[in-house]
């Protein structure tokens, strides 16, 4: 398996450097601190041949250096970087062609929790006009706290489709995770803290008449 | 005895020299160490300055806006103290001459970090100094400050008010007599504290 | 050291010599004013103002007369082109990738993070991120007192992040006061920092 990730890898990256000369010079140089000459002939061929499909590279770099920090051995980054890729590219599908790096990255971070792939679509359906990288950071909080990704995802939707900021749901998370280490229920905590955004959003009929306006 | 007034001038760590250059160039990580090396000793020139700790926190936001506005014609090859404490300077002339308020007597909110025992007992000598400095004129209070607790040279400070040497030598000595004249009662009371 | 100083003086310089606390978030909040400063670009004539800060008192005065015969010199030429040059020659902004910033919209505008841990046997500890690419060279964190915290802002964007400090450059290790990263595809604990929009 990893064999063939590393020559897939090797075989797209020379097409890339032969279709785009430079490599980008700062990620280059971070590239350094891999002391592993292999791993990061690895890394850098990873990463061309995901610049070439449109993947964002910034998060399968910072994800490398991650394991180099971690003291990860080839292997594991290896892994780690393909997994990335594959839910990055996934998640660039869900979000659209004009979703930002960010977003795209927070949306592979969405399908790393579990979180299911059409919530993450109809998520960014509500609000195609912006980016929903908060949102999406949020979801993947909540379900990292013990709660359903469907449920967690619905409430999200609900708030979003309310015009529910992403300072407000920052703080539902942050309310949830005090509720929670005091000992109240995750479930519970975010139907509480929901409740407690919902109250203070306008009623449903003036989102609908601003929407249509 | 009183810690040296070296060992209260520096910092946690030592400055890294190469930081300035960096910032000027858009580092933001440098810029950010800048602030966060220089925001204490900033706030410390503002609050001897200003006398008020809110006036003296804008002053310091200010500057380092204007530092920060400022940095693409910054000259690598000066040094940086100098041209820092002019951008303070002028912050502080500039809310002085805006405020022109009754001067309250500094809050002490917290208790520094670095309190010591010693700090405890000078803080009220240190509110008579700030006193009689209140009752000077502006640049005899700036040079004074600049001079003695900042510990610029003349020079540097000449070059950053754009006063001669002597005139400042002046400023600083006539600084000095106001303090001998006012604070010799008090500083007795405080050595008896002591 | 001091010239003409008695022992009056120098205590006097001592009893101000004093470094005034630190607020929590002080230099957060200063950070925030210089994104903001950049967000919102001043007319040429307030950025002219504004280099005056820079300016010895003595230059300034120098740059008043300048100012004062650029306008006669106005009047006696009609034309203010080159005064007007000259100005706008010396308004440029920051540097390029502070200038990127500037120009994000607020939603993907990093925003300064203050950050800090309890380490008491620590010799050296960084902050590192997916906001500083992990490395711990981009954010060595300072200690606050002689046994304090150690402390430091960072830069990162609204939404989640993962990070963790390293010790004595060798050891990672998760914010205690963060949740865990649960999704981590390496041995060892890393922390969440959600970051909201400014």
């Amino acid at each position: 398996m990893s064999n063939f990730i590393r020559w897939t890898a090797r075989l797209l990256g020379v097409a890339a450097i032969a279709s785009a000369p430079q490599f980008v010079g700062a990620q280059e140089a971070r590239l350094l601190a891999i002391r592993d000459d292999a791993t990061r002939d690895f890394v850098r061929q990873f990463v061309e041949a995901a610049r070439v499909r449109g993947t964002p590279t910034e998060p399968l770099v910072s994800r490398a250096l991650e394991g180099v920090a971690f003291k990860a051995d080839r292997k594991r980054i290896e892994q780690a970087m393909a997994a990335l890729e594959k839910r990055l590219r996934r998640s660039r599908d869900l979000l659209g062609a004009k979703a930002t790096a960010d977003e795209v990255a927070a949306g592979a971070d969405a399908l790393a929790a579990d979180v299911p792939a059409g919530m993450i679509q109809e998520m960014k359906k509500l609000a195609p006009q912006r980016q929903i990288t908060v949102e999406l950071g949020v979801l993947t909080e909540l379900v990292a706290k013990g709660i359903s990704p469907k449920v967690a995802a619905e409430r999200i939707k609900e708030l979003m489709a309310r015009g529910a900021t992403g300072a407000q749901l920052t703080e539902l998370n942050a309310a949830v995770q005090q509720d929670v280490a005091l000992g109240i229920k995750p479930v519970a905590a975010l139907e509480l803290r929901g409740r407690g955004v919902m109250s203070l959003l306008p009623p449903p009929a003036s989102v609908n008449s601003a929407q249509r306006r | 005895m009183f810690p040296t007034l070296a060992v209260l001038r520096t910092s946690v760590t030592d400055f890294d020299p190469t930081l300035p250059g960096r910032a000027k160039h858009g580092d933001e990580q440098a810029f950010i160490k800048i602030v966060e090396f220089y925001y204490p000793r900033c706030l410390r020139f503002a609050r001897n300055m200003l006398g008020s700790e809110q006036d003296a926190e804008e002053a310091v936001q200010d500057t380092f806006v204007r530092v920060h506005d400022s940095f693409p014609r910054f000259r690598e090859d000066a040094r940086f103290d100098p041209w820092l404490f002019r951008i303070l300077a002028n912050r502080c002339r500039t809310l002085m001459a805006r405020n022109r308020r009754h001067r309250s007597v500094i809050e002490y909110g917290d208790v520094p970090q670095t309190a010591t025992a010693e700090h405890e007992i000078g803080a009220d000598w240190a509110e008579e100094v700030r006193v009689v400095l209140d009752t000077l004129p502006a640049e005899q209070r700036e040079a004074f400050l600049l001079r003695h607790v900042e510990d610029l040279s003349y020079e540097d400070i000449s070059a950053m008010t754009g006063a001669g040497l002597s005139a400042l030598r002046m400023r600083v000595k006539r600084a000095c007599d106001a303090l001998r004249a006012r604070l010799t009662d008090g500083s007795k009371d405080d050595r008896r504290i002591g | 050291m001091i010239e003409e100083s008695d022992e009056l003086i120098v205590r006097a310089a001592r009893a101000l010599s004093g470094m005034p606390p630190t607020k929590a978030g002080a230099v957060a909040r200063v950070l925030m004013a210089v994104r903001a400063n950049q967000a919102r670009p001043l007319p040429f004539w307030k950025r002219a103002m504004r280099r005056f800060d820079e300016t010895s008192v003595s230059a300034k005065a120098a740059g008043l007369l300048m100012a004062a015969s650029l306008v006669i010199g106005f009047f006696a030429r009609g034309t203010v082109g080159n005064a007007r040059d000259s100005f706008a020659g010396g308004s440029e902004l920051s540097g390029t990738a502070l200038q990127s910033i500037a120009n994000m919209p607020a939603e993907s505008r990093p925003v300064p993070v203050a950050v800090a841990v309890e380490l008491a046997n620590a010799k050296t500890v960084a902050v590192v991120g997916d906001f500083n690419g992990w490395d711990p060279s981009v954010t060595p964190m300072q200690r606050v007192g002689k046994d304090g915290p150690w402390s430091a802002t960072v830069l990162a964007k609204p939404g989640r992040h993962t990070y963790a400090f390293m010790v004595d450059g060798a050891t990672l290790v998760a914010d205690p006061r963060a949740p865990r990263a649960k999704s981590s595809d390496f041995d060892g604990d890393a922390s969440v920092m959600m970051v909201r929009t400014p």
